[in-house]
């Protein structure tokens, strides 16, 4: 029974008609997990020099023990935000004459099957069998790997209990990621010491390797609670999350554009009651902080702009990439009815504008932050902000009209290849580029702050000419409306 | 009213609509029937210009609707879940609808009161959004949306699907109401063949994408339908 349950599933996967759609976004996507793969099984080789370098003159057995409390605190606090419940996917077993144990049975067996449960192997296993069974002997190292595993199948079954339960939501995975970092920060000025507590819980295993079975024992009590209630509580509507009672909203703010400022708000409530565009949301958040991987105070001295030109760019334009990149597909599943009512194209574009506008005055306000770095920052934001809401918009808007493929908004936005194309992967040369080529040439000449005026000035005169832009871009998609309709109907 | 040339919309070598002239006229309840497959929806959706026929054209008040969108002005249309903005709460969906229309807050609410029996206490107020209602139920609201239009010419997609009985009966008799009141002209398409007798004075019936039959409904039409369908 269980092998037809998970030929099923891999029926499904591989047949499902937004499987990734193109090969060319399955081939991307394999390589980035084979890449994240390689780094993790690096990492695990080559633990004890990176230990070395970061905590220099510890023991390297010390200080792995005493990360592995914050590693799985960390793993718990990803997993409840990225791990899926596999719920749906019984509903059509739940009526057949299929004993209640075996679908609770096929539900644990699928949840294993996620790349949470994956890393540890790669990230652990070459550590602990290898580096440990050679300082503390055999039995301690492969003990110390069930420890870890273990630990991961603790979490693995705990984030499911938790979330059927409806216990965790985003706000509970943030606030464990703030506790983890005060706690860090305590750390880093020796108030408490984490890491301490966590090397006394995992030391004592590498001398009484016996010790680590308590870990597996942890894992199956997580384990066998998770079954119990899935076994009492086996239906559908009780095993997913919670409704609550919806409200209609009203924005008052946006009325004063009149029928764009409608469309504008439609927009909004699509983007603040889907799942898919929630998430694309707080890791467009999270991008802010991609700043300070670029701004380095070499560069801000040699006043160097290119080299941090392209982040600043994406900082300032990431609302305008994430949601422009899937552009009009976000409507596909109302595109008819948009089509059908009386809808002014002029305007249903004028609201693009408006809301690109708004989200990209608001993130580039926030990213203000940096000017605390170095005043230049604020010009190059000022000069990035310009071009963005200027002609990073329009180009956005152009490529919306070749992009047939319809959009599923009710999945997660992390790792989801459905509704991908050929559109998201050449939209972001032009986008990303442009810049550097109208800033180069001076930053060449060495006239960097002409070049950062150069590019707001396009920014500014593209921001002029929006009119034109909009009658370009409406007939554009008058000519391409019926293609973009029928591809939204699939 | 509405005037058909030519129209042919063809997927590879398949004929999907072949219609050489159609011509509706202003007041006509016209039901559309035929197996699946017999091109009703894609007939539809090119008279809503939101498919380009292969040729001919569709004209509506003698102006071509690919060309110019001001049949929007008085056509309102419900064809599937498609045309619904699933999430919005109905009454955020009305107001939308509405405001495209020139209708604001109070207008729509008031009209809204009228469909009160229609909507049968299921629709308002219930704190849900309109995806998470049953079929039957997204269907009272995208005819309501609809008909809160005011419009001279209605483009239904099987709007008898999916509803209870009581509402099935109470969407009949608004139908026929409205196009002796406002000289509504309607287009339904239906496979319950009951009720489109019951409702239309003009039956069209289309196999394989052509016009089989083009009938004024009598007292015969529904034998005549039946053994139609039977053979």
């Amino acid at each position: 029974m269980l092998t037809t349950f998970l030929t099923h599933q891999w029926k499904s996967f591989w047949r499902s008609r937004n499987r990734g759609g193109s090969i060319a976004a399955q081939v991307v996507l394999g390589f980035f997990m084979l890449y994240f793969m390689l780094i993790a099984i690096a990492i695990g080789l080559f633990m004890p020099q990176f230990i070395g370098k970061l905590f220099p003159g510890q023991d390297v057995f010390v200080v792995f023990t005493g990360l592995l409390l914050y590693n799985f605190v960390l793993d718990f606090a990803a997993r409840l935000q990225l791990q899926d419940l596999p719920t749906l996917s019984i509903v059509p077993y739940l009526h057949l004459n299929i004993r209640k144990q075996q679908i609770v049975n096929f539900l644990n067996l699928r949840a294993l099957f996620t790349v949470f449960n994956l890393y540890p192997f790669l990230l652990f296993g070459p550590f602990t069998l290898y580096r440990i069974s050679q300082a503390y002997g055999t039995t301690a190292g492969v003990m110390m790997f069930v420890a870890v595993i273990s630990l991961s199948l603790f979490n693995n079954y705990l984030v499911l209990y938790v979330k059927r339960k409806s216990i965790g939501n985003a706000f509970i995975a943030i606030l464990v990621v703030a506790v983890l970092a005060v706690f860090g920060l305590l750390e880093y000025l020796h108030i408490i010491s984490i890491l301490g507590f966590s090397s006394a819980i995992f030391m004592p295993v590498m001398k009484q390797p016996l010790l680590a079975l308590i870990f597996p024992v942890m894992a199956l009590i997580v384990f066998l609670i998770n079954s119990a209630y899935l076994r009492a509580n086996l239906y559908t509507e009780e095993l997913s999350t919670r409704e609550e009672k919806k409200a209609s909203t009203d924005y008052a703010f946006l009325n004063r554009f009149g029928r764009v400022g409608e469309l504008a708000a439609l927009e909004l409530k699509l983007i603040l009651r889907h799942k898919r565009s929630k998430n694309s949301l707080t890791m467009g958040a999270l991008f802010l902080f991609y700043g300070f991987l670029f701004y380095k105070q070499e560069h801000l001295a040699k006043d160097s702009f290119g080299m941090m030109l392209f982040a600043a760019v994406f900082m300032t334009g990431i609302s305008i990439i994430t949601y422009g990149q899937f552009m009009y597909a976000w409507q596909s599943a109302h595109f008819d009815g948009l089509l059908a009512n009386k809808v002014d194209f002029k305007n249903f574009i004028r609201a693009k504008f408006l809301l690109f506008t708004i989200a990209s005055t608001l993130v580039t306000l926030l990213s203000s932050f940096y000017g605390f770095l170095s005043w230049k920052l604020l010009l190059l934001h000022l000069a990035a902000y310009l071009y963005n809401v200027g002609f990073g918009t329009v180009i956005v808007l152009y490529f919306a009209n070749f992009n047939f493929k319809r959009l599923d908004l009710s999945k997660g936005a992390s790792f989801n290849w459905q509704g991908v194309g050929a559109t998201q992967w050449i939209l972001g040369l032009p986008f990303l580029l442009l810049p550097l080529v109208i800033y180069i040439p001076f930053g060449l000449a060495d006239k960097p702050y002409i070049g950062l005026i150069a590019l707001g000035l396009f920014g500014l005169i593209t921001w002029l000419m929006r009119p034109f832009w909009i009658n370009m871009l409406t007939k554009k998609f008058e000519k391409q409306r019926y293609k973009l309709a029928e591809g939204f109907r699939e | 009213m509405i005037e058909i040339k030519d129209l042919k919309k063809i997927y590879g070598n398949r004929t999907v609509v072949d219609i050489p002239a159609l011509e509706i006229r202003a007041g006509e309840t016209v039901g559309l029937v035929g197996n699946n497959g017999a091109g009703k929806t894609t007939f539809f959706r090119m008279l809503l210009d939101l498919i380009r026929p292969t040729s001919g054209a569709v004209f509506s008040k003698g102006e071509d609707v690919s060309k110019n969108s001001a049949w929007k002005d008085y056509t309102a249309s419900y064809l599937d879940e498609g045309f619904l903005i699933d999430y919005l709460t109905p009454e955020e969906y009305f107001t939308f609808i509405g405001s495209l229309h020139g209708l604001s807050v109070a207008h729509v609410a008031d009209y809204l009161r009228q469909y009160e029996e229609f909507f049968n206490g299921e629709i308002l107020n219930r704190g849900k959004y309109i995806r998470d209602f049953s079929k039957g139920n997204q269907n009272k609201v995208g005819i309501a949306a609809a008909l809160m239009q005011k419009p001279e010419i209605l483009v239904l997609d099987e709007p008898f699907a999916n509803l209870d009985p009581t509402t099935q009966i109470r969407l009949k008799n608004l139908l026929r109401d409205l196009s002796v009141k406002q000289n509504l002209t309607t287009f339904i398409s239906s496979h319950d063949l009951n009720h489109v007798t019951d409702i239309c004075n003009r039956i069209v019936l289309v196999e394989k994408g052509q016009v089989i039959k083009d009938i004024q409904t009598d007292e015969n039409t529904l034998a005549e339908l039946e053994t139609y369908f039977s053979g």
